[in-house]
């Protein structure tokens, strides 16, 4: 008997280019399946709901929808339960944090952030979840 | 009506004076007899003309005392010299006397009349003017005019004369008396009059000085147009409305007076939250629980200060910074309460907007930033690629300077959240030694390329309530800026220890020191110190304002020493739990 392990698979969200094709690295480094990659909260939402992955990384400053709002209507949705939601912040003070983790989020990355230990945390994940 | 009694009194006073008359009309009563005598002496063949000359010349003598007389009147300041007039009347008379058979003349009784002048001047030497004068007119007819050799008998003397002295001393003194008493009413009344008159003087000028200043609060009041200031009695019922409270609420003066309370102004629901806060401080049980929760601190006499929203006549709100205090009356009574208050919404929405752009400021340096590091870290990790010894070198020279802007944008976005209040502890009680360790560990490796022996001096630990990271962000300023300003060989030392009721730490370095002009601008924003600039120390002139900020918002201080050459000792303060043996 054979279990199959397929990689965790993930969608990302970010404005800028650049900070996206680092994640991109991060999660490929990690071993998962990068299913998507959106520039806007809108078209993320539409993604989630469109592949329902298994991880989220999403930028909280986002034109369309912030990653906040984002991750509200994700945690409102019973069909999408399982997703594990990673925030991406360059905003500094506590309260940010919170608001993050109070929207729902199970991660909270402050800008910058190194990629090392974006991979590294994402492998944990990989390691303690199976499809 | 106290004008009126004033000037009413002035006039009394006017009548009383002008009792003494002017030397014309006094020499009236010595011209009327003296032109009866004449009109006698021209008309009646009983009267006996004996010495033609000595008529003409008591005549001429009375004419002349006249003219004199109206000299006098018509020049007041000649009014010394009044005497003269009595005087020539006294020898016009007497000549007249002699020339009309002297004993028996029909003129004796007016001799009585300038006489009696004398003796009703004020002072007792004219009474012995007229004495004299009554001597000169009994003998002196005699003497003088009769031409007679001798003396006459005192037989006769009493005979002719008696009656005459009699009468004329009994009047003389009669006629002191009464002056004298006269003349004493007169100066109580003028004094009475004088006071009077001092008194209106005064009340003039304090009813001036009253009225300078009413007009003076009333342009300040009408002055007023940017803040509102309401006045009401005991209950809340408005009785004063500037036209700062007109523009500010949109009521008119005349339609908020007697006839509006002042919690109609405000958000009930914030009234309602005030009036459970403090229901819960006192436990009150009040009968209009908004009013009394606004003014409930200025009836206990503290001068109460808070943000409150106002609500408009046409339904909008405005954000108010209100005083409440209570008015007093003369006695010290509580009579009303005052609510001065100024407009918040501009001041709002300038914060805000400054928040707005420290946000976007931050957000749009430190994502670039997040790239220029990331990608940083990927190119050290790379693992098929083997960079050379110079090449990592670059690496770090990038990864540090972008640090380095990273620390500016944070130290930056911190300065804003201070001035705008949105800076916030996450308080426990704990030891400072270890925070102390931290940062002098963090510090060493720079130290140490700098030639720089650092030395924690902690044996003695205290215990406070603080936030760790921000106290540790705030001693890694003063050691980073105490190695920054030591030169090569130089020592700092960070201690901890206990004074009084704080606890203090303390970072003292071996460097160039700071002049002492300069000390009290140190921790203002973006100064930098002479010493800075010279020697190129790099900085922007944060560090101190946001460590200073810290120590403050931990309720403690910082303070600084230094001696130029010699070194500078940096101490921060802070509220001190416990002391703890290390």
């Amino acid at each position: 008997m054979t279990i199959d392990l397929l990689p965790l698979r993930v969608v990302i969200a970010d404005d800028d280019p650049d900070i996206r094709a680092l994640v991109t690295i991060a999660v490929k480094r990690a071993g998962l399946d990068l299913v998507d990659s959106c520039s806007d909260g809108t078209a993320a939402w539409e993604s989630l709901q469109a592949h329902a992955p298994d991880v989220a990384i999403l930028d909280v400053a986002m034109p369309g929808m912030t990653g906040l709002e984002v991750c509200r209507l994700v945690r409102a949705d019973a069909r999408l339960s399982g997703i594990r939601i990673l925030m991406l912040s360059a905003a500094v003070a506590d309260r940010s944090r919170q608001a993050g983790l109070v929207a729902g989020a199970d991660e909270y990355f402050i800008k910058p952030f190194s990629p090392r230990l974006l991979a590294e945390r994402l492998s944990l994940l990989a390691a303690g979840a199976t499809r | 009506m106290k004008q009126k009694i004033i000037t009413t009194m002035d006039r009394i006073g006017h009548r009383i004076t002008s009792i003494n008359p002017s030397p014309l009309l006094k020499q009236v009563p010595t011209l009327i007899p003296c032109l009866i005598a004449a009109v006698l002496a021209t008309t009646s063949p009983d009267v006996a003309i004996t010495d033609l000359p000595s008529v003409v010349g008591g005549g001429i003598g009375i004419v002349l005392a006249t003219i004199v007389a109206w000299m006098l009147t018509a020049n007041v300041r000649w009014q010394r010299y009044i005497l003269a007039v009595p005087a020539i009347d006294v020898l016009a008379i007497s000549a007249m006397e002699h020339g009309t058979n002297s004993v028996n003349s029909v003129i004796a009784a007016g001799t009585i009349v300038p006489l009696l002048w004398f003796t009703a001047e004020a002072g007792r030497r004219h009474l012995s003017l007229s004495v004299a004068g009554t001597l000169l007119m009994v003998f002196a007819a005699y003497r003088l005019f009769n031409g007679r050799a001798e003396l006459p008998n005192a037989v006769e003397l009493a005979r002719d004369r008696f009656t005459f002295v009699v009468i004329s001393t009994v009047s003389c003194m009669v006629v002191f008396g009464l002056m004298r008493l006269g003349r004493r009413r007169m100066d109580n009344i003028e004094l009475m009059l004088a006071e009077s008159r001092a008194h209106a003087e005064s009340l003039r000028n304090s009813e001036a000085r009253v009225s300078a200043a009413e007009g003076l609060l009333r342009g300040l009041w009408e002055a007023i147009t940017e803040q509102s200031a309401i006045g009401t009695d005991e209950s809340g019922l408005i009785d004063a409305w500037n036209p700062g409270a007109v523009k500010m609420l949109g009521v008119a003066e005349d339609a908020a007076l007697g006839k509006r309370h002042i919690d109609e102004f405000h958000l009930s629901a914030e009234l309602a939250e005030r009036a459970t806060e403090l229901d819960t401080l006192v436990g009150s049980e009040a009968a209009n629980p908004g009013f009394e929760a606004l003014i409930e601190a200025a009836r206990l006499g503290i001068t109460d200060v808070r943000e409150w929203t106002y609500l408009r006549e046409d339904g909008s709100h405005v954000p108010v910074e209100l005083s409440v205090t209570t008015r007093l009356d003369g006695a010290g009574e509580t009579v009303g309460y005052l609510f001065v208050a100024h407009d918040l919404t501009k001041a709002r929405e300038v914060s805000r907007l400054k928040d707005e752009f420290v946000g976007l400021i931050s957000h749009e340096l430190r994502t670039p930033l997040s790239s220029i590091l990331g990608y940083l870290e990927l190119m050290r990790d790379e693992d098929d690629v083997q960079l050379s010894e110079q090449q990592l070198g670059f690496l770090d020279v990038a990864e540090r300077n972008a640090n380095r802007l990273l620390r500016l944008v944070g130290d930056l976005l911190f300065t804003a959240q201070v001035e705008s209040g949105t800076f916030r502890l996450n308080e426990h009680a704990q030891p400072l030694a270890p925070i102390l360790a931290a940062s002098v560990e963090s510090a060493r490796p720079v130290a140490d390329a700098a030639g720089i022996v650092m030395v924690l001096d902690a044996t003695e630990d205290c215990i406070v309530n603080a936030d760790a990271v921000r106290l540790g962000q705030g001693c890694d300023n003063l050691i980073s800026n105490a190695i920054k300003f030591t030169p090569r060989g130089g020592t700092v030392t960070v201690g901890v220890g206990e004074s009084g009721s704080s606890a203090v730490i303390t970072v003292a370095d071996t460097g160039m020191g700071i002049a002492a002009d300069e000390l009290d601008q140190l921790f203002s924003r973006f100064f930098r110190t002479t010493t800075a600039t010279r020697n190129a120390v790099p900085g922007v002139g944060l560090g101190l304002v946001i460590t200073r900020a810290i120590a403050r918002a931990h309720g403690g201080d910082m303070g600084v020493t230094s001696v130029e050459g010699v070194g500078t000792t940096f101490s921060m303060t802070l509220p001190l739990l416990e002391t703890a043996k290390v």
